[in-house]
């Protein structure tokens, strides 16, 4: 009995110490040629386009970042009794947050909820003594942005998908304390049809609601990610919104050389500024065009830091009156003429930002 | 009294061992070959000294199309590693059944960037698993659906 004991026990030793060797690689002998053609153990199951291409940078799930852009000058065009004006723009700086979290993720659809918040502030040389209401109402109150979005991606077999973003917000100069009215809120879509041929790459064709050239537009849409076989080179585009190219020094530390495309509608809510009525419904089609070098790397598991540098160009800053807050489309050939036509002088920008990717 | 108390002990035994039993099998509709969302590897889930493990046992691209050889682990931070083949390496390593079809305490490593993550593992139904990883919590991780394949007969 002791003897069958004994063996049991040295057994179990020697079992507990093969069996602990499960370390990253599989030592055994497999035929693996035997997992080449499986099929689903549930009949009708199928394979969907991934939206993950391989390379490409990790998608933010949380954003905190900081904008700064150089000084430049500003030429407001007069409007009503007050006069044409130029300032010396010293900076133009603000916080920025965004999130985009998935709230789906199945192999059939991902839906993502997201929210973003960027605050702009103007600082100006001889702030007291300005007399432009566009530049008053800068000076006191900046510029605001809260914008709620949802992104859908719908694959529709192995290589065809859709992809659809829905964004609405309220874009202006008021303050957190005192929003300003729901019906001046924006809403821009886009809808793009796409196709995955191989896991490094991913092209689509779609059309936009947009207010990225600052007001409203419908514009065409190219997706386009890419990743070259060595994975080192990459192109990353939403054209018009931003295009990329891409090197990648290993999958944790990129740089980009592109631009952004950045715009928005802001009502002027005259809180405490010299617009008066009945000029009472003004927006600022602001879009600026930014040229920059991005460099992305992970600081340690999640977590990620991006750094743009580059050069601001200002495509619009023109400002229409939009009659209780009921929008119209110019578009690029609309003759409306704008209550302010203006100019401002292009500076150096730079961005930071920590965020936290998706695995 | 001899006979009853031996009676007692062997029904204890009995469903001790069915309970126990009961478990295993339970935990075991993890082990099979798994099929992730981006279809470019399948993954053999096996049990090893309690704790269940995946390795890659397939690839849709097995050949590194740079250096023309299989494919290695060329991502990883740690350099020892890099030449370790692909086909045959544990990405998922260390799970244990809790309970409510759900395995935890393990990692799941990536190829494609070299992270390793945390990982809980939840049976949707026989057939799906819903893979999530993260690092700290798992609000802020990433979800997968794994689709099971049918095992294939040994080849004589």
């Amino acid at each position: 009995m002791k003897r069958l004991l004994s063996i049991t026990f040295s057994l179990l030793m020697v079992s507990s110490y093969v069996f602990g060797q499960t370390d990253t690689t599989s030592t055994e002998e497999e035929d693996y040629s035997i997992y080449d053609n499986l099929e689903f153990a549930d009949e009708g199951t199928k394979r969907f386009a991934s939206v993950k291409v391989s390379g490409k940078s990790p998608d933010k799930l949380i954003s905190v970042g900081y904008d700064w852009q150089g000084a430049y000058d500003s030429d407001a065009a007069a409007l009503g009794l007050s006069p044409a004006e130029n300032a010396d723009i010293t900076a133009t700086h603000g916080f920025r947050f965004e999130t985009n979290v998935p709230v789906i993720s199945k192999n059939n659809i991902i839906i993502q909820a997201g929210l973003l918040y960027w605050n702009t502030i103007y600082e100006f040389e001889n702030e007291n003594q300005l007399v432009n209401p566009l530049h008053r109402t800068l000076a006191d109150n900046g510029l605001n942005t809260i914008e709620l979005s949802s992104t859908i991606y719908k694959p529709l077999n192995e290589t065809s998908f859709l992809l659809f973003q829905l964004r609405g917000g309220m874009s202006g100069d008021y303050s957190m304390e005192e929003l300003q009215n729901t019906k001046y809120n924006r809403y821009a879509l886009a809808a793009i049809w796409g196709k995955k041929p191989n896991d490094r790459k991913q092209w689509g064709l779609g059309l936009s609601r947009t207010y990225r050239a600052g007001e409203l537009n419908y514009i065409p849409v190219v997706l386009y990610n890419w990743t070259s076989v060595d994975r080192k080179w990459g192109v990353e585009t939403v054209f018009p919104a931003r295009g990329d190219v891409r090197y990648n020094f290993n999958p944790r530390s990129m740089l980009f050389f592109g631009f952004d495309l950045e715009g928005n509608s802001y009502r002027i809510g005259n809180q405490g500024t010299a617009l008066a009525e009945p000029l009472n419904d003004l927006e600022i089609r602001r879009s600026e065009l930014r040229f920059r070098f991005r460099y992305e790397r992970q600081l340690t598991g999640f977590i990620w830091i991006s750094a743009k540098v580059g050069y601001r160009y200002n495509y619009s800053f023109n400002v229409d009156q939009v009659a209780d807050g009921e929008d119209f489309f110019r578009g690029f050939f609309g003759d409306q003429e704008y209550a302010m036509e203006n100019e401002l002088t292009n500076p150096l920008f730079f961005n930071f930002s920590i965020n936290l990717v998706s695995p | 009294m001899k006979n009853m108390m031996r009676s007692f002990l062997t029904v204890v035994l009995i469903s001790f061992t069915s309970l126990i039993m009961a478990q295993d099998g339970e935990a075991d509709r993890l082990v099979g070959v798994w099929e992730p969302s981006h279809g470019k590897a399948k993954v053999k889930i096996e049990k090893i000294n309690d704790k269940y493990y995946g390795k890659i046992v397939w690839l849709r691209e097995p050949i590194d199309p740079e250096t023309e050889k299989p494919k290695v682990d060329k991502n990883n931070p740690d350099e020892k590693m890099r030449s370790t083949p692909l086909r045959g390496y544990r990405i998922l390593k260390d799970f244990e059944y809790t309970d409510k079809d759900t395995w935890t305490e393990g990692t799941i490593y990536d190829p494609e960037n070299g992270n390793t993550y945390n990982c809980t593992i939840k049976m949707t139904d026989e057939n799906t698993l819903d893979i999530r990883g993260y690092i700290g919590i798992s609000t802020f991780g990433r979800s997968d659906v794994w689709k099971r394949l049918k095992i294939p007969s040994r080849k004589k």
